[in-house]
């Protein structure tokens, strides 16, 4: 029954990013700048790391659990780190970041390669037990997302408007819900379990609105009519 | 790719006037002139903009800004700065 619930709640998680996933693309395909291209293969990540969290509670008995629970460790953590490359290359100037942000992305699809053929292909090095690499991966994430809710309330900081708060609330959610995840793997506390999955899925539901704000609610939809005379962005 | 989203916005808020004066145009852009022009070259050649009869907007030029704002005001929300 627990791990039912669970698995919802990855499917939950796992569907809200593919849904994000097509409106977070949108800012790729406008500028065609590819500094905007972690924000989808961050929520991509972060979806398909759910996916391999719930097939892992659902096959829990099967040999190959341990093998999606790897998978789904590097999947999120890649997805924290595409996440974090997007919001540090947001702020440079396009000329003079373009061959980092390049570098970057290529660094991190050749790490995901490399951690694939040394962690899943035999022979198998002598690494340390999933726990140990799950609280440094948790660690990680962890820095990687205060680093984005800093990012962006720093943002929202600088040029106070109501309607941007919500993305960093999202971000400490979800770094609260790593941070709680990994109180979990430290003394097995089950309301730290919970509360991490919890966490999680109210962040996911406030992007999940931002979104539906953007390009969704009444304003958006009578803004897609005309044309406003101020600029949105600077 | 930003130039080419600010000079829709800008010929957008210039053709509402009489007439669009493309020093005017060049003085909100701040760029040369024999860049701008071949800004607008292009997206003339995108079917974004037409000067016939006079310089405005196309429905597709319209739209295209429409999508961008939008775009741009899912950023801002998204704590992205784009410049």
């Amino acid at each position: 029954m627990e791990n039912i619930a669970l698995i919802i709640t990855e499917a939950v998680s796992a569907i809200l990013c593919f849904v994000l996933l097509r409106f977070v693309i949108k800012p790729y395909r406008i500028t065609g700048e590819g500094r905007y291209l972690g924000l989808p293969l961050g929520f991509g990540f972060l979806g398909v790391s759910y996916i391999f969290m719930g097939f892992a509670l659902y096959f829990e008995s099967f040999i190959f659990f341990d093998d999606l629970k790897w998978f789904q460790l590097f999947t999120q953590g890649y997805a924290f780190a595409f996440l974090a490359a997007t919001y540090y290359f947001s702020k440079k100037s396009p000329e003079r970041a373009r061959l980092w942000w390049d570098i970057t992305y290529a660094g991190l699809v050749f790490a995901a390669v490399v951690s694939y053929l040394v962690v899943f292909e035999p022979p198998m090095f002598g690494l340390p037990s999933y726990k140990i690499v799950d609280e440094y991966f948790k660690l990680f994430n962890i820095i990687c997302l205060a680093y984005i809710s800093i990012h962006t309330l720093r943002i929202h900081v600088s040029q106070p408007d109501p309607k941007t708060i919500w993305v960093p609330i999202s971000y400490i959610l979800l770094g609260f819900g790593q941070y709680s995840s990994l109180i979990w793997s430290l003394d097995s506390s089950f309301s730290a379990y919970v509360g991490s999955h919890l966490l999680r899925l109210l962040g996911l539901l406030i992007f999940a609105f931002v979104v539906y704000q953007s390009f969704h609610s009444k304003r958006a939809e009578s803004l897609k009519g005309e044309i406003r005379t101020e600029e949105a962005c600077t | 790719m930003k130039i080419y989203g600010d000079l829709l916005f800008i010929l957008y808020s210039e053709s509402k006037k009489e007439k669009v004066v493309l020093t005017h145009v060049q003085l909100k852009t701040n760029v040369p002139f024999d860049r701008l022009k071949s800004y607008i070259a292009e997206l003339k050649g995108l079917g974004l903009v037409e000067d016939e009869p006079s310089f405005r907007l196309t429905d597709k030029g319209k739209q295209y800004l429409r999508e961008y704002q939008t775009v741009l005001d899912f950023m801002k929300r998204m704590g992205l700065t784009y410049r």
